[in-house]
C-alpha cells in the first residue's frame, strides 16, 4: 500500500490548474472527463512519478462548507515541502501570489502559507533538518 | 467466452462535431433496429440506464420539469449533478443537462428502426474521450434492445474494450490531438 495521491477541492478546475502550473511551477499529469466529471491531476516536476494532487472540483454542498470552514480557521489545505521555502516564497511571490504568512521559523521547521485563490491557504515547509 | 467477453466495438464512425467558437458539441448518431418507442425507454427510465449509461439516474428522464440526480459510473470518484428535464416529447425529442453540460436526443423512425441522434456539448479537449464512451454506450445499449444485455461498460471498464483506441481514432477524425490518457493512479482507483 502506497499514498500517491492527495486531492484539494477548488471552486474552479481550469483556474486551478493555471495557478498549479504557472504560479506554483507543478505540471498536469492526469487529464480526462466523463461527462461533467473530470479527473484532473498535477505533480511535482522534481518528481513526475511521484505523488499526484488531484484538483478536485467543490461542487457538491459537503466539500464546499469543509473548504470554506478550515479557510476561515487559517487551516492549509495541502502542504508541499521544499528544500528552499524563502526561495520558493521569492519565485512564487514574483509570479503574483498572495502569500498570508511569509517564511516563518516554527518548531522544527520554517512554514509560509498563500493563497491559491481556488479557495485554499497552501503552507509551503521546509523541514530544519533540511537547513544548513 | 460470455457475449460481454467477446464484445469488441468497430471503427469509429457515426460522428461529427459542430463547433461553435469555443463551444463545441459532439453529434452521434447511431441506427437501431428497435421503434422509438422501446429506446425512448432505455434512454429515460432508471432501470433501462443502468444497463447502458454512463450516469445513475434516481429517477425518470420522460417527463418535461422533472429533476434527477445523475451520478457518474466508472469514474474514480462519483460526481452528482442535478438534472432538470427540458423537454420530453415522447418518442421523439429528449432534452437535459448533465452537469453543466447539454444533452439532446432525437428519436426518429427509420427503416423499421429508430435513427438515433445525441448531442452532447463537450469541452474540446475531452471530445474525443465523450465519442468513445458514447460508442460503448451504443453498443451495450443495442444488445440489451436486442435481449441480449452484456451490461454496462463505461470508466475503467471501457479500457479493457478497446476506449483507447476509438478516442485515438475519433480525435484523429475530429482534427484534434490525442488527450492525456488517465494515470496509472487514476486506473487504479
Amino acid at each position: 500500500m502506497k499514498i500517491k495521491m492527495t486531492s484539494v477541492y477548488v471552486d474552479d478546475q481550469e483556474k486551478a490548474l493555471r495557478f498549479y502550473t504557472e504560479i506554483l511551477g507543478f505540471a498536469k499529469k492526469a487529464d480526462f472527463s466523463q461527462g461533467p466529471f473530470r479527473w484532473l491531476t498535477v505533480a511535482s516536476p522534481e518528481e513526475p512519478s511521484g505523488t499526484e494532487l488531484q484538483l478536485a472540483p467543490n461542487n457538491n454542498p459537503a466539500a464546499k462548507a469543509y473548504q470554506q470552514a478550515i479557510f476561515q480557521q487559517r487551516q492549509p489545505a495541502a502542504m508541499f515541502f521544499t528544500d528552499d521555502v524563502k526561495g520558493d516564497y521569492e519565485r512564487i511571490k514574483a509570479r503574483g501570489a498572495e502569500f498570508t504568512m511569509p517564511p516563518t521559523d516554527v518548531t522544527g521547521s520554517t512554514i509560509a502559507m498563500l493563497n491559491d485563490t481556488c479557495g485554499n491557504l497552501i503552507q509551503l515547509t521546509q523541514l530544519a533538518r533540511y537547513s544548513r | 467466452m460470455t457475449v460481454r467477453e467477446q464484445y469488441t466495438p468497430g471503427p469509429a464512425s457515426g460522428a461529427q462535431v459542430r463547433k461553435d467558437g469555443e463551444k463545441w458539441t459532439l453529434v452521434l448518431v447511431r441506427d437501431l433496429r428497435h421503434s422509438p418507442e422501446k429506446v425512448w425507454q432505455a434512454l429515460t427510465d432508471p432501470a433501462h440506464l443502468r444497463e447502458w449509461a454512463p450516469f445513475e439516474a434516481d429517477g425518470s428522464l420522460g417527463t418535461v420539469g422533472t429533476t434527477a440526480k445523475l451520478t457518474t459510473v466508472g469514474t474514480p470518484t462519483p460526481q452528482v449533478s442535478e438534472s432538470t428535464v427540458t423537454r420530453a416529447d415522447a418518442p421523439k425529442v429528449l432534452e437535459y443537462n448533465w452537469g453543466a453540460q447539454d444533452i439532446r436526443w432525437q428519436l426518429e423512425a427509420f427503416g423499421g428502426g429508430t435513427r438515433l441522434t445525441l448531442w452532447h456539448n463537450i469541452d474540446r479537449r475531452f471530445i474525443s474521450m465523450g465519442a468513445a464512451g458514447w460508442h460503448i454506450c451504443f453498443d451495450v445499449l443495442d444488445h440489451l434492445l436486442t435481449g441480449t444485455p452484456i451490461g454496462r461498460i463505461v470508466g475503467r471498464e471501457a479500457m479493457k474494450f478497446g476506449w483507447p483506441r476509438l478516442n485515438s481514432e475519433y480525435a484523429k477524425q475530429f482534427g484534434i490531438e490525442t488527450p492525456n490518457r488517465p494515470s496509472q493512479a487514476a486506473q487504479e482507483s
